[in-house]
This record gives C-alpha cells, sequence and structure tokens, in this order.
C-alpha cells in the first residue's frame, strides 16, 4: 500500500513514542493486513481439506491467476491514473477471435496469430488512451464504450459463432511445462516483477504516480501526463490481447464471450490490494496479494463444494471489507 | 418523381399477378410463400439452423425473411410486429426469453398469420400454430446413461451445470437426476455451474481434482464446451477419466472421435430449424399439424461419430443438398432429428 505514508506515519510514532508497543504491532498488522488475510484464508482451506496445500493445487491456482494477472496489471498502472479500464474483459474476446479466426485460416503462421492478438489489443489501449487523453471523455465512458465495441467486433469475426477446430498446436502456448509449471505461470511472475520494477524503481513509474495524484501539479512539474495516460491505456491494452492469446489457447478455441466480466475482478484485485480509484496510491505488490486472495478463494470455495453463487456472495464481502479496513488505515496513519 | 411513379406501377403490376395467379392457379410457382423468422442471437446453433432454413426454403419455393434479436427481449417483440405487418404467411419464433412475446402473438392471431416457436417455447403457449421443441430432459437422460453405462453402474462423478436457472439448465439436470435415481451406486461428488463456458469449467474440474484427488470417476457436463474444458483440466493434471457432454459441437465431435469424449447428444441446428421451417410450410399450404414436435437428441458415440461429423462440419453442403427431402420424411414419421 503506500509506502510514503506509512513511512512517515513510523517516524510520527516514534516521536510520540505513547504506548510504542502497541502501536508498533497495530500498524504492522494494518500495513500489511492483506498478507495477513491471506494467511488466514490459506490456514483454514488447509485445515478443512487435505487437498488443498499441495503442489499440484499450487499449479492450480496459479494457471487459474495467470490470465487475470495480466489484465490486474494493467489495471493498477490505470487506476494509479485516477483512471478505470472497463474494456479489458472485451479485449480478451476481440484478440481471442482475431488470433482463433487467423489461426485456423492460416494453421502454419502459428507464431503471426500470436503476435496479431497482442496487437489489437495494443491498438485497443490506444484508443482508449488517444481519446482519455486528446478528446477528454473520462475514462469509464470511453472504455466501458471500447467495451462495448470490442465485444461486438468479437462477435462479428466468428459470425456470432465460436470458432472451433483450431490446430492442436495452437495449445502448446498456455501448455507447454516448465518443472512441471505451465508457461503462462512464468508470463505472470516476469509480468509482476518487470512492471514491480518499473513502478518502484524508473522514472515512468513515478510520473504514473504524479499524473495520478495530482495532474496539474504533474504538468507543471514537466511530466507530459498525456503521453503518460497513452501508455498505460496502451499496456492495459496489450497485456489484455496477451491474455486473450494465452487463453484461448488454454482451451484451444475461439469463444466470443470468452473473457466477459473479467475486468471486474481484475478491478477487484486492484481495490482489495489497496489502491484508491481516485488514483495516486496503490501498489504492484498489494495488486499481487488481491489477485492472489481472490483466486485462493475461488480454488478453495470449490475445493469446499461451496455452490457458485454463494462464493460470488463470498467476494463482494470480501471486496467491501478490504476497501473499508483499508480507508479506516488511511485515516489513522493521516490522523 | 418518376423513378417512384414506377416502382409504384411495378409493386401494383405484381399485386396483380400475385392476385391473379393465386385465384387463377394455385399450383404454379410464380409467388414465393413469404414465411418470417426470429431468432434470438446468432449463435453457433443458430448460424447452422439458418443454412438448413435457407436450404429448405430454396427447395420449397419460400422466401425467407430472416431477422435477429440480439439477445433483445424488446427488438424481438418488434421484430414480430414487423413481421406482421408484412403479411408474412407465418412467424417462426426462436425465442430470447421464454417469458415475453405474448401480446405480439396475440396481434398476429388477429392478423390471422400462424406463430411457431423452435427450440424454446414461450411461456405462454396458447397462441402458438405448433412447436418444434429439443427434449433436453431425454439429452440429460441420455448423457447420463452413457456416463452409467461407462462406469459400470458405480462410481463417483461430477457434474458441470449450464448458467443455474437457464431452461436448458434446469431440464438438462432433471433428466440427470431421473436416471441417477436409477442407479443408487452412482454418487454425485459435487455440481456446480460453469456456465457454459470452457475456461470456466477448466478451472472448476482442476479444483475438484485437488478436492477430491483420484475418487472422481467421471465427469457429466451439460454441454460440450463444458465437457472440453474439463478434458483440458485432465490433460493438465496428466489424468484420464470418462467425459460426457451434449450438443456436437465441431470440437465435440472431435473429443468423440479422439477418445477424450465417451459421447455427446446431437443437436443439429440445421435440422431442428429447417424441421419449422418445414411446419410452417404445411401450415401456409393448409395442410394439419401436430401441436408439438420434439427433436429428440440422437446419442454420439465413437461408432457413429463419423457420420455426424460429416453432416455437421466436413460435408456439411452434401448433407444441406439432401436436406429438403430428409425433413420431409422426418415430418411424416415423427422423428424429427433423424439425418439419413
Amino acid at each position: 500500500m503506500s509506502n510514503k505514508n506509512t513511512s512517515a506515519l513510523g517516524n510520527l510514532e516514534e516521536i510520540k513514542k505513547v504506548n510504542w508497543d502497541k502501536e508498533r504491532v497495530t500498524n504492522l498488522l494494518v500495513r500489511n493486513s492483506m498478507v495477513f488475510v491471506l494467511l488466514l484464508v490459506i490456514g483454514y482451506f488447509s485445515f478443512k481439506n487435505d487437498g488443498f496445500l499441495t503442489l499440484p493445487n499450487l499449479r492450480t491456482i496459479l494457471i487459474a491467476s495467470a490470465p487475470f494477472a495480466l489484465i490486474t496489471l494493467g489495471q493498477t498502472l490505470v487506476i494509479l491514473t485516477g483512471g478505470i479500464d472497463l474494456s479489458v474483459g472485451s479485449v480478451i474476446a476481440l484478440a481471442t477471435m482475431t488470433s482463433a479466426k487467423f489461426v485456423v485460416t492460416y494453421p502454419d503462421q502459428f507464431w503471426f496469430a500470436i503476435a496479431l492478438g497482442i496487437f489489437v489489443g495494443f491498438i485497443a489501449g490506444i484508443i482508449n488512451g488517444v481519446v482519455v487523453a486528446y478528446l477528454n471523455v473520462t475514462p469509464f465512458v470511453t472504455t466501458l464504450g471500447m467495451l462495448t465495441i470490442a465485444s461486438g467486433l468479437a462477435y462479428a469475426i466468428g459470425n456470432g459463432a465460436p470458432i472451433n477446430g483450431l490446430p492442436e498446436r495452437w495449445g502448446n502456448i498456455a501448455n507447454t511445462k516448465f518443472f512441471g509449471f505451465q508457461s503462462p505461470v512464468f508470463v505472470m511472475i516476469a509480468g509482476f516483477i518487470i512492471i514491480g520494477v518499473i513502478m518502484t524503481r524508473t522514472s515512468f513509474g513515478l510520473r504514473i504516480y504524479a499524473v495520478g495524484g495530482n495532474r496539474v501539479a504533474a504538468e507543471v512539474a514537466g511530466v507530459n501526463s498525456r503521453r503518460i495516460l497513452i501508455y498505460v491505456y496502451a499496456i492495459s491494452g496489450t497485456l489484455a490481447g496477451l491474455s486473450g492469446v494465452i487463453l484461448s489457447s488454454r482451451v484451444i478455441s475461439g469463444p466470443p464471450n470468452l473473457g466477459s466480466g473479467y475486468e471486474l475482478s481484475a478491478i477487484a484485485a486492484v481495490v482489495i490490494g489497496g489502491a484508491s480509484l481516485m488514483g495516486g496510491r496503490g501498489t504492484i505488490w498489494g495488486s499481487f496479494l488481491g489477485l492472489l486472495l481472490i483466486q485462493t478463494l475461488n480454488n478453495g470455495l470449490d475445493i469446499l463444494i461451496i455452490p457458485a453463487y454463494w462464493q460470488r456472495v463470498i467476494s463482494g464481502v470480501l471486496i467491501i471489507s478490504a476497501v473499508t479496513v483499508d480507508m479506516w488505515a488511511t485515516k489513522r496513519s493521516s490522523k | 418523381m418518376l423513378k417512384t411513379k414506377g416502382k409504384v406501377i411495378a409493386v401494383i403490376a405484381a399485386m396483380a399477378i400475385a392476385v391473379t395467379g393465386a385465384m387463377t392457379a394455385p399450383a404454379t410457382a410464380a409467388a414465393k410463400i413469404k414465411i418470417g423468422v426470429t431468432v434470438y442471437d446468432m449463435s453457433s446453433f443458430i448460424t447452422q439452423g439458418k443454412e438448413g432454413m435457407q436450404a429448405f426454403a430454396n427447395a420449397n419455393n419460400i422466401q425467407l425473411v430472416w431477422l435477429s434479436a440480439g439477445g433483445d427481449v424488446a427488438t424481438q417483440a418488434s421484430q414480430v410486429e414487423q413481421l406482421i405487418n408484412q403479411k408474412v404467411k407465418g412467424i417462426i419464433i426462436v425465442p430470447v426469453q421464454a417469458d415475453s412475446l405474448a401480446p405480439q402473438v396475440k396481434a398476429a392471431k388477429a392478423a390471422k398469420i400462424p406463430v411457431f416457436a423452435v427450440n424454446t417455447t414461450l411461456k405462454d403457449s396458447s397462441g402458438l400454430t405448433s412447436s418444434v421443441l429439443p427434449d433436453d430432459v431425454a439429452a440429460g437422460a441420455q448423457e447420463m446413461e452413457q456416463m452409467a453405462k461407462a462406469l459400470g453402474g458405480k462410481g463417483n462423478i461430477v457434474i458441470l451445470q449450464g448458467p443455474l436457472g437457464s431452461s436448458p439448465e434446469l431440464n438438462r439436470t432433471a433428466g440427470i437426476e431421473k436416471v441417477l435415481a436409477k442407479y443408487p451406486n452412482i454418487k454425485v461428488l459435487a455440481k456446480d455451474t460453469a456456465n457454459w463456458g470452457r475456461d470456466q469449467a477448466t478451472n472448476k474440474v482442476k479444483n475438484w481434482l485437488s478436492s477430491f484427488g483420484d475418487k472422481i470417476n467421471g465427469i457429466v457436463a451439460e454441454n460440450d464446451d463444458m465437457g472440453l474444458g474439463a478434458v483440458q483440466a485432465l490433460k493438465e493434471a496428466n489424468k484420464k477419466l470418462p467425459v460426457v457432454g451434449i450438443d456436437g459441437i465441431q470440437d465435440g465431435l472431435a473429443a468423440v472421435a479422439a477418445g477424450d469424449f465417451i459421447g455427446s447428444s446431437l443437436q443439429h441446428g440445421r435440422v431442428e430449424l429447417a424441421a419449422g421451417l418445414a411446419v410452417a410450410l404445411m401450415v401456409a399450404q393448409g395442410k394439419s399439424v401436430k401441436k408439438t414436435y420434439t427433436y429428440v437428441m440422437p446419442p454420439i458415440t465413437p461408432a457413429n461419430v463419423a457420420q455426424y461429423t460429416k453432416n455437421v462440419v466436413t460435408d456439411k453442403d452434401a448433407f444441406l443438398k439432401r436436406l429438403p427431402a430428409v425433413i420431409a420424411k422426418n415430418l411424416k414419421s415423427g422423428n424429427i432429428a433423424n439425418e439419413n
């Protein structure tokens, strides 16, 4: 969460030296609340079912997380600028259908089909970015429009029908294993590391925070905020395209509704991870924890045979409580 | 101005020809019989169905007015009204939603235009002249029988359901449960929805594999897509279990041929929707029809999958050529799903 805020808080508390021990423990808990919640959830599921805390189940959770991880990363950057990207689910569908259609028509153009899917996501993202940055349409409206457009195009590509009969080789993208883990798991880990480093160690990362924190101030300080906005939406779109290629490879088909509703999962992960929808506050680490918590819950609740409708109720409660705790913690630290 | 005048004259002339033609020689094939169709959306099932209807229409001097509602009840309602205004000889509805269109069906009745429901019925079916409907209960029962046979009447299964509360889900689940009552030694470890989707089914089955390990003996999926998701989950976990689906989509047929599915049930859009058109034609010609025609999905097995793959995928053009004759035969025999 907000490292700067909490470190400032730490200094303040040390000066005060009131209830030193108790304060320190509480701060530690508040700062890392999501880690503790995650450990609690893991502990509960492990206690309830022997199948949960096993290597094969770890693989299961990670491979299910990978496509969500990519759009969660993109979503984090967009939300940090104070925006939102509702279109990622549909962009997944569009990328899926584009590459599926291409690889069915030209089975030997395997790599080109992959590149095409990612490129389609990139283009959708660029369009979002340009409309938000230069036409000043709110991100919500822009990406809602793109959600509808991309979904419509995805259906148009297959004439309304799913694409079947993809070459077996298409499945290799997501089903090739290294050390027992499927390739998308490594893509996910690499994505978190790369974007995590960018956000904490480069000026580009700082500028994203700056635009989200106070766009006017950032511009006065010399940040080209429009360019930053285009970059983050382009990254979000590109990652959605990659996610689409991975998903369609995993199921070796092109369903035009693949990814529908995924945007909400990604937004939930970012919010649970402590980011503010107003922008400027949030971390990649937080989003990673949020994603892991959602995916672990999905997995564990299935393992305990909790029906899908109750899973939705639990997820909803989780989102609201996470944000409540986070707001409380923020208020505390700003006291 | 001149153009419009020309058009008006042409229309009057056409009407005159049509009227005199109808009066003097009803048997001549001069005027095409106009029949309207409104479908819920362009799914793969409907895309197939359109091909079948078109083939039947071409062979039987029918002019199809094809409309798609894009999944919207209100659009479908106005499409029915539009077809009434066009004075078509019959309206075929593949409903967006069962609980809809009552006023439109009434209006059609007042205009003496027969209305037909295909694939899904309307809640108020009193205004319908006839319907062609799949037997989803029988399909659910059929896939459960296929699984029971593969398991030798005992074992543990998991069930992947369609979107909870949708009519195919309710009926297919009812069919599965009816058969399960006959096999006390088959236990359901878990059942839940994967919303017809492969990706959701893959994750669901993987989670169940974590939960039950080797206790699962078979996977029953209420459609082929979820069955294929289950196959993917099994492959990822290096396991091999019997899986059964419903619908006979292209990849589902391939899965039966490859041995990934023990079987499926065929819902062939070309046959089902063309049968609906054939019934509408009979009514337009003044023939009597049954109130309901039931499409009983034929089982797809490793033995017959090659033939069905030809009809559905690889040799569909040849199948469409002989489809009109097949449909005519089926309406006589009552076996609507027959493909020979």
